[in-house]
This record gives structure tokens, C-alpha cells and sequence, in this order.
């Protein structure tokens, strides 16, 4: 642990994408995931039934759009990505850790810092 | 407590126990004429092999036991003036009427016009001989659903008429579900027109409801009524009929309501793991499901109270609709309500009238 708070996890090309890594950020296991060259930092406990919920993947939402009565509903997969736990599918906004089905549940999240090529989670101290 | 007697009274889920010889009058041809030559009866039914609608098991009137006293159910037609007389007997000041005869409709999965043409009759049989608005005497159009066309044409001949409603679609027997989207022109038109859209579960085809082999009618009155429901209330849900019409009012009636919150739970437990295959929510389902509404016959009196009061908590007492069910075997008198011992007076007015007056605009 550095002295500003910084939790230093691996050198940020040693990522690949899609790929996650977990870290003690003060007593919690934090998943730190690699996505188009963004790195986020949630809790990696899930809020369903404690699952590693950042082992799981991240994918693109798919939304519908109603576009008339008798329509078929328009399904596409749209540009807001979400990460899945893998033990049920309970999926969180990849920006903000709310849940996809209700956004009264928040995955806690963590800032992630890259300095130097190193990514570093911040401890929030 | 509070008197029914001295309380307005509105019962949402009167039958009328129309019969095919007083109908087919209306009926437009080649059906008045096919029925005019069958062998039918009055209830389009007889112990000849040959039936207009499909009929199901058991015997409804628990083979002799159950009896009526203010109509002429089960064996001959009703008259209007019973349904006049039915009302007085159970301090009823308005009722809004459903055909019997249409409960068996969702039997009828032929592309022939049957229905089409039992519904239009139907409706001009009420209109001209059974409703009246000055004797608090209303109606529901039942919709041959699974014909877009008609339906919207009933939808067009009844909409200023004062003495109906609303629209009645048969649960049992939608096929796809009624959260599809052909549908939607359907409830379109009802929003519109002001309608709320009432999903009566039915009896038809419960012989072989989902399996065939159940033997007594305590088997598939108790599971056909309750799934022809259930199976409609998640799917129009899920396909987000609420979020497409959002002024509808949609009314779910005859399935009580102790399985709602079940559903409820069940549901949401789904959804949260599956939300992108109900994308057209904007929030969990219960919170569509607790603002439809709910007709409360047959009302689980003898659950436990600390049941039954979640259950009005869940669903919310502004959202319960007073229902008889007359003259059928299973009714509900206003005591289901007065008695109820966990809801205040006003809350008692309001599943008894209040709520309905505002759904049905009365
Ligand atoms: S524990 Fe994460 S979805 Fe169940």
C-alpha cells in the first residue's frame, strides 16, 4: 500500500481485456476489470448472495425500445456495458454499480488510478 | 364495521347467465342459422356429443348440494329481472355484468368465427333487453381477442354506449399470452376510449389444463383459475403492457388474492437475474402489478388473517374491487368484506365501491 492510499494492483499491460484482478483494499476484496482500455474497481462481493461478482463478464446491455403498438419491441445491444456475476446473472452498470433490474442496489465501486503504466485502486482514504 | 345495506355497493363481477336461445336472436349469419339447427340448447351444450363451446369437468353445483335462490343458475337462462331481484338480495347498488357464456370462449382455439359472432350478439342482447344504467345494471364487452379486427369493431360499436364499461378478455385459453404485441391495438383502443381492460380467468378446456388426467373439479377449479390468471399477468407484465399504454387501467378478476404476492416474489426473484429479457421495464414488476387492480372473489376467508392482511398490505386496499361472482357456485356476498377484521371502514367503502366507481366510471 502506497502512502497517498493507493493500492497498487499489476502494470496496466499486463491486462488483457476483459480480464479482472482481484486486490485487499483495506480488508476487502476488490475486483479490479479491464474494459476497452478502462479500468473499474467494485466490490467483488455480490449484493445478491456474496458471489465474485467481478470474475464474471462484461458485456453490452441489451435494451428494447417500444416502437409502436403491434410492433415487434426493437432489441439491440446498446452502448452501456455491464458486468455479470457468474453464480446467478445479477448484472451492474460497468459506470456507476447499479443494478440493471433496480437501481436501488449499487455495487460499491472504487476509483482506479493509473500512474506510471501501474494501476492503482484508491483506498478512499 | 360497517352495513352493507346502508353503503353503496358496487359489485364488479356479476354473471349473467346469458343463454344461446335468447342470443342467437342477435347473432348474425351463418351462425344464427347453424345454431339454429343444432341441437344445442340453451346453454349450447347437451349429452349428445356436440357442444358450441368446449366444456369442462365436474360438476359446478357440487352434484345437487348448491342451490340459488335469486336466479335461475344453473339450469335455465336468466331474465333480468332475477339479476334485479339478485342484487336486492345482496345489497348490491350497482353491478357490472359478464357473460357467462364467454367464460367457455378461451376453448375455442378454431379459426372459425364463433366467438366473433356469440360476442357482437351478446352485446346487443344486453344492450336491448338486460342493462340499464338508471338501475345501476352495467356491462363488459367480452373480446374475441384472437381476432384483432372484430374485436376493434366491438370496441367502435360499444364506446358511447353508457351502459358498458369496459372490455372483458377470457384469460384462460390466450394464445400467445396477452402481454404479446398483437394485442396491443386492443389495448390501445381501450386507453383511449377510457376502458379498463378486465382478464377474467375462465373455466374452459380445464379437463386437460397444462396436463390431462386430473379427476375431480377441486383439482382444476383450483389450478385453472388461478393459472389462467397467473399466466397472463406475467406475461403482460413482462412484454411491458403498462409501460406501452400507460393511462390503462387493467383489472385482473376471480383468481382471490393470496396468489399475487407469491407471484410477485417468484417473478422478481427472476427478474433480477434476467431484467434485459423485460427491457421495456422501467422498474421491478411488482411495482406494475400492485398498481393494477384486483377483483377479490373468491376472497381467502379462511386463510390466516396475518395472510390475507399482507396481502391487502402488498396489493394495497385501493386497489381491491368488491366482486360477487352471482349467481356462480363459489360467490362472494359484501360480508367478505364488512367482516374483514384487519381493515378500517373507509377502506371497507372503498373495496366495495369507492375503488370501482373510479375504475368503471360510474
Ligand atoms: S451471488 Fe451474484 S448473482 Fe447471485
Amino acid at each position: 500500500m502506497s502512502d497517498e492510499g493507493l493500492v497498487e494492483v499489476k502494470a496496466a499491460e499486463s491486462f488483457e481485456e476483459g480480464d479482472h484482478e482481484l486486490v485487499d483494499v483495506r480488508g476487502v476484496e476488490v475486483g479490479v476489470v479491464r474494459d476497452e482500455d478502462e479500468f473499474y474497481a467494485f466490490r467483488n462481493t455480490c449484493p445478491h448472495d456474496g458471489g465474485p461478482v467481478c470474475t464474471g463478464p462484461v458485456s453490452r446491455k441489451l435494451v428494447g425500445e417500444f416502437v409502436g403498438p403491434g410492433e415487434r419491441v426493437e432489441r439491440s445491444f446498446s452502448d452501456e456495458k455491464i458486468i455479470s456475476c457468474p453464480w446467478h446473472g445479477w448484472s451492474f452498470d460497468l459506470e456507476t454499480g447499479e443494478n440493471v433490474a433496480d437501481d436501488g442496489i449499487v455495487l460499491p465501486s472504487y476509483d482506479v488510478i493509473v500512474e506510471d503504466g501501474v494501476v492503482y485502486v484508491d483506498d478512499g482514504r | 364495521m360497517i352495513d352493507a345495506a346502508e353503503h353503496r355497493v358496487v359489485d364488479c363481477d356479476w354473471h349473467y347467465q346469458d343463454s344461446f336461445t335468447d342470443i342467437v336472436e342477435y347473432m348474425e349469419e351463418p351462425w344464427k342459422t347453424k345454431y339454429e339447427k343444432s341441437n344445442w340448447d340453451a346453454a349450447g351444450v347437451k349429452q349428445n356429443l356436440s357442444s358450441f363451446f368446449p366444456t369442462s369437468t365436474g360438476d359446478r353445483q357440487a352434484y345437487g348440494k348448491i342451490e340459488r335462490e335469486h336466479s335461475n343458475y344453473p339450469d335455465k337462462a336468466e331474465t333480468p329481472d332475477r339479476v334485479r331481484e339478485g342484487m336486492e338480495f345482496l345489497d348490491v347498488d350497482q353491478s357490472i355484468q359478464i357473460s357467462h357464456l364467454a367464460l367457455a370462449m378461451g376453448g375455442v382455439q378454431t379459426d372459425d368465427e364463433r366467438t366473433q359472432a356469440f360476442a357482437k350478439a351478446h352485446i346487443e342482447y344486453m344492450l336491448e333487453e338486460v342493462l340499464d344504467p338508471d338501475d345501476g345494471v352495467y356491462g363488459l364487452a367480452p373480446l374475441p381477442y384472437s381476432d384483432i379486427e372484430t374485436s376493434l369493431e366491438i370496441l367502435d360499436r360499444v364506446e358511447n354506449e353508457p351502459a358498458i364499461k369496459g372490455a372483458c378478455f377470457i384469460t384462460a385459453g390466450a394464445n400467445p399470452p396477452l402481454g404479446n404485441r398483437k394485442y396491443d391495438p386492443l389495448y390501445k383502443r381501450c386507453e383511449e376510449i377510457g376502458y379498463p381492460v378486465v382478464f377474467h380467468t375462465g373455466g374452459s378446456g380445464l379437463d386437460d389444463y397444462v396436463r390431462a388426467g386430473y379427476q375431480e373439479m377441486l383439482e382444476t377449479h383450483t389450478l385453472g383459475f388461478l393459472e389462467s390468471n397467473m399466466s397472463q399477468l406475467v406475461s403482460v407484465t413482462c412484454q411491458g403492457v403498462p409501460e406501452k399504454f400507460p393511462d390503462l387501467d387493467i383489472v385482473f378478476m376471480e383468481s382471490g388474492v393470496t396468489y399475487v404476492p407469491g407471484l410477485i416474489s417468484r417473478l422478481e426473484e427472476e427478474y433480477l437475474k434476467r431484467p434485459e429479457e423485460a427491457p421495456l421495464l422501467e422498474k421491478r414488476p411488482s411495482e406494475y402489478i400492485t398498481d393494477y387492480y384486483f377483483g377479490t372473489q373468491p376472497l381467502e376467508v379462511s386463510a390466516s388473517p396475518d395472510l390475507l392482511e399482507l396481502c391487502f398490505d402488498m396489493l394495497g386496499t385501493d386497489r381491491l374491487l368488491y366482486a360477487s361472482d352471482y349467481p356462480h357456485w363459489d360467490f362472494d356476498s359484501p360480508s367478505t368484506i364488512t367482516d374483514l377484521p384487519f381493515i378500517s371502514d373507509e377502506e371497507r367503502k372503498a373495496i366495495l365501491a369507492g375503488n370501482a366507481v373510479e375504475v368503471f366510471d360510474l
